[in-house]
C-alpha cells in the first residue's frame, strides 16, 4: 500500500476565478513532445527520443451553471482566446508539498453551452491545450 | 489611471482592489460581472492650475 496517498479535492481557477465549487474532475498532463533521434549505428538497436515542444492540456469536468458570475460567464469570453489556468492538489497555500499548477496561454477551443440530459445535473467537459507550464510553490 | 474592483468572491475579496494577475484575460472578468473597473476621477484640488508666482523685476 502506499505510504503517502490523498483524497482528491483538488482547487481549479480559470482566469484567476475559482472554479473548485463546480468542478467534479482534473487532469492536467504536462507532455514534451518526443522527437525521434535515432541513428545509424546507434548502441542497442532501440529507437531513441529526444524532447521537444512541449504541449501541455488540462481537461476538466465542471456542473454547468448560468448564473450570473458563475461557471458560463467565466467561460464564454474565453472561447477562442488563450487564458491561464491553475489547479492545484488541495485548498491550503502554496507549498512543495502542495503545487500550483499552472499553464499559461493555453487555449480554450471548444466550450459545450449546452449539455443536458434528462434527469441528470447538466455537467461540461474543457480541454485547455499547450500553454506554459509552471509550478508555484512559494505561498 | 485604470484599477479594479472586485465584484465576485470567486476572484477575491468583494470591493478590495483587484490585483490582474500575470495574463489574465481582464475584459472576460468585466464582461462576466467579476470585478469592475474604477477609474481615478480627479478631485477639484487636482484639477486647479498650478499657481504661478509673478515675478517683480527690480526696476531700480
Amino acid at each position: 500500500m502506499a505510504t503517502s496517498s490523498y483524497l482528491s479535492n483538488p482547487v481549479l481557477k480559470v482566469n484567476s476565478v475559482d472554479l473548485t465549487g463546480w468542478c467534479t474532475a482534473a487532469n492536467l498532463n504536462r507532455v514534451v513532445e518526443a522527437q525521434e533521434d535515432t541513428v545509424f549505428g546507434a548502441t542497442g538497436n532501440a529507437r531513441t527520443y529526444t524532447a521537444g515542444l512541449e504541449n501541455n492540456e488540462l481537461t476538466c469536468t465542471l456542473f454547468m451553471s448560468y448564473a450570473a458570475s458563475e461557471v458560463y460567464a467565466t467561460l464564454a469570453p474565453l472561447v477562442g482566446t488563450k487564458t491561464t489556468v491553475r489547479v492545484q492538489p488541495t485548498s491550503a497555500a502554496d507549498s512543495a508539498t502542495n503545487p500550483g499548477f499552472i499553464l499559461t496561454n493555453t487555449y480554450l477551443e471548444t466550450l459545450p453551452v449546452l449539455n443536458a440530459t434528462l434527469g441528470e445535473l447538466s455537467t461540461i467537459e474543457l480541454t485547455f491545450t499547450g500553454g506554459s507550464y509552471t509550478v508555484d510553490t512559494t505561498a | 489611471m485604470t484599477t479594479y474592483r472586485v465584484l465576485s468572491p470567486l476572484v477575491g475579496t468583494p470591493g478590495e482592489i483587484y490585483n490582474p494577475e500575470i495574463l489574465v484575460n481582464l475584459n472576460a472578468l468585466i464582461s462576466g460581472g467579476f470585478i469592475e473597473a474604477v477609474t481615478d476621477e480627479p478631485t477639484p484640488a487636482d484639477e486647479k492650475p498650478a499657481k504661478t508666482k509673478s515675478k517683480k523685476t527690480d526696476q531700480e
